[in-house]
């Protein structure tokens, strides 16, 4: 509860080699989303995809996956939030951040296989704004998450960086399902 | 001993991608090969002179660059038409059944009549033909835009849908239409020329379609040939189903009407208002 100053508040040497860390996961991250993007720029999209059972569609399937993606990922700001006391009168229960990691872990496991199937049959479009938005944040996402994941066994980094990678992946996520399975159901609706 | 359990997450994940993209490799390829349903490909295995297939290099340029990747040969095969013309259309002479319901009069619909023109913007390419009271209307992009329409003309006015709340909005001049085309969510304007046709051993400027089965999969080109030897053609796999996903086609050899996409020659077949062929 005494916290002296210099435990407290690291020493300036200590806070810029916090950051340091930040540099190869970051590189490692622009190299997922650069090599995904060039991936689906120079492959030759087939169209063909792996239809998924109980769907009509893979434009269903797809926009369903993607929608229980961002469902977790809703439940992944919500508990964090709840993990570093941002929501008034909440006391973070035992299993929050069991809760968290699954969702998460969920999250991505179900945004993967939409990936590849964007990736293979469809490659990275620019036709129009909401597909060239949709392209770059696509491969945007796995960037960041990488990034999320290399940085959090991590120690010693500042305090904001978690918080922040977090709510970037977060966002990218949204802006990709708004450009998606949003865009998808209010074309051809809800079900087939 | 402890994991680094993000590190699994991501390894998990991305061993996870490479099996669906396995799969998706292996799946349609190794479940159903071409099982010869194409009517209009196979047969004509023959066509030597296959187009490079032109689908590698996307180029980046929609808009600007016209894709004049033909009409290098000229006059090296005889203007044959493509036939396949069954003439079928019901001679309900549009144009002069006056039910005027409009309040401002446009010019009558001729009767037969084929329209091409890039769009406004957007890079895209739009053909329309009317032929004896039925119509027909593409626009793509030669990317991931496709989009058909048929209905009927009557009564001066066009009445064509297509899948996905696709719309066409036309208007004629003399020797002219200018409207728009709703695809795929976006508008596409366009002043598109009456097509004269032009006596070159060319294929004529115009509307071509061909269907055929790749690798198990219904597949359906479409392609806007215009005056000048240009070319936007686009690619619809699963074409029978409500989504269809789309991508840039091969490019249409005018001498030979044909063109080469993954090892199959697409024959296609022109779409004419003029001579009714495709109605």
């Amino acid at each position: 509860m005494t916290a002296q100053p210099d435990a407290s508040s690291p020493a300036p040497a200590d806070v810029s080699l916090g950051i340091g860390k930040l540099v190869v996961p970051s590189l490692i991250g622009g190299l997922v989303a650069l090599t995904l993007g060039i991936y689906g720029r120079l492959h030759h999209p087939t169209g063909v995809v792996e239809s998924i059972a109980g769907f009509s569609s893979a434009g269903y399937a797809k926009s369903w996956l993607a929608t229980v993606a961002t469902v977790f990922a809703i439940v992944q700001v919500s508990s964090a939030l709840v993990m570093y006391g941002k929501i008034p009168r909440v006391t973070a229960p035992s299993w929050i951040g069991s809760l968290h990691k699954w969702s998460g872990r969920i999250a991505f496991l179900v945004a993967v296989p939409v990936a590849v199937d964007c990736l293979y049959g469809l490659g990275f479009q620019t036709y129009s704004t909401r597909v060239l938005i949709h392209s770059l944040l696509g491969c945007a996402f796995f960037g960041a998450f990488t990034v999320k994941m290399l940085i959090l066994p991590k120690r010693g980094l500042p305090g904001w960086t978690l918080p922040v990678a977090g709510a970037v992946v977060f966002t990218v996520l949204v802006g990709i399902w708004f450009t998606s399975a949003f865009w998808f159901f209010s074309t051809f609706g809800l079900h087939h | 001993m402890k994991f680094n359990m993000p590190l699994v997450t991501l390894l998990t994940g991305a061993a996870l991608g490479v099996g669906v993209l396995v799969v998706s490799m292996l799946g349609p390829s190794g479940t159903a090969s071409a099982s010869g349903y194409g009517a209009t490909s196979a047969a004509s295995a023959t066509t030597a002179a296959a187009p490079p297939s032109a689908s590698s290099a996307p180029g980046g340029a929609s808009g600007a660059a016209p894709a004049t990747t033909s009409a290098t040969t000229p006059g090296t095969a005889p203007a044959t038409t493509p036939g396949t013309a069954p003439g079928t259309g019901p001679a309900t002479a549009p144009g002069t059944v006056p039910t005027a319901t409009a309040s401002v009069p446009k010019a009558d619909i001729p009767p037969k009549a084929d329209y091409v023109a890039r769009t406004d913007s957007g890079g895209a390419a739009v053909a329309i033909s009317v032929h004896a009271g039925k119509a027909v209307a593409y626009l793509c992009n030669g990317h991931a835009v496709a989009a058909w329409l048929r209905g009927t003309a009557k009564a001066g006015k066009l009445e064509l849908t297509g899948k996905n709340g696709a719309r066409l909005d036309v208007s004629y001049r003399t020797g002219k239409a200018t409207g728009s085309i709703m695809a795929d969510g976006t508008k596409y304007t366009f002043s598109a020329p009456l097509v004269h046709r032009g006596s070159s051993g060319h294929r004529p400027p115009g509307l071509y379609e061909a269907t055929a089965m790749v690798s198990g999969v219904k597949i359906k080109a479409g392609w806007v040939v215009l005056p000048g030897g240009g070319q936007v053609g686009s690619v619809e796999y699963f074409a029978d189903s409500a989504v269809t996903p789309t991508a840039q086609a091969p490019v249409l050899d005018l001498t030979t009407g044909t063109a080469q996409y993954d090892g199959v020659t697409l024959v296609a077949s022109l779409i004419s208002g003029l001579t009714g062929s495709g109605f």
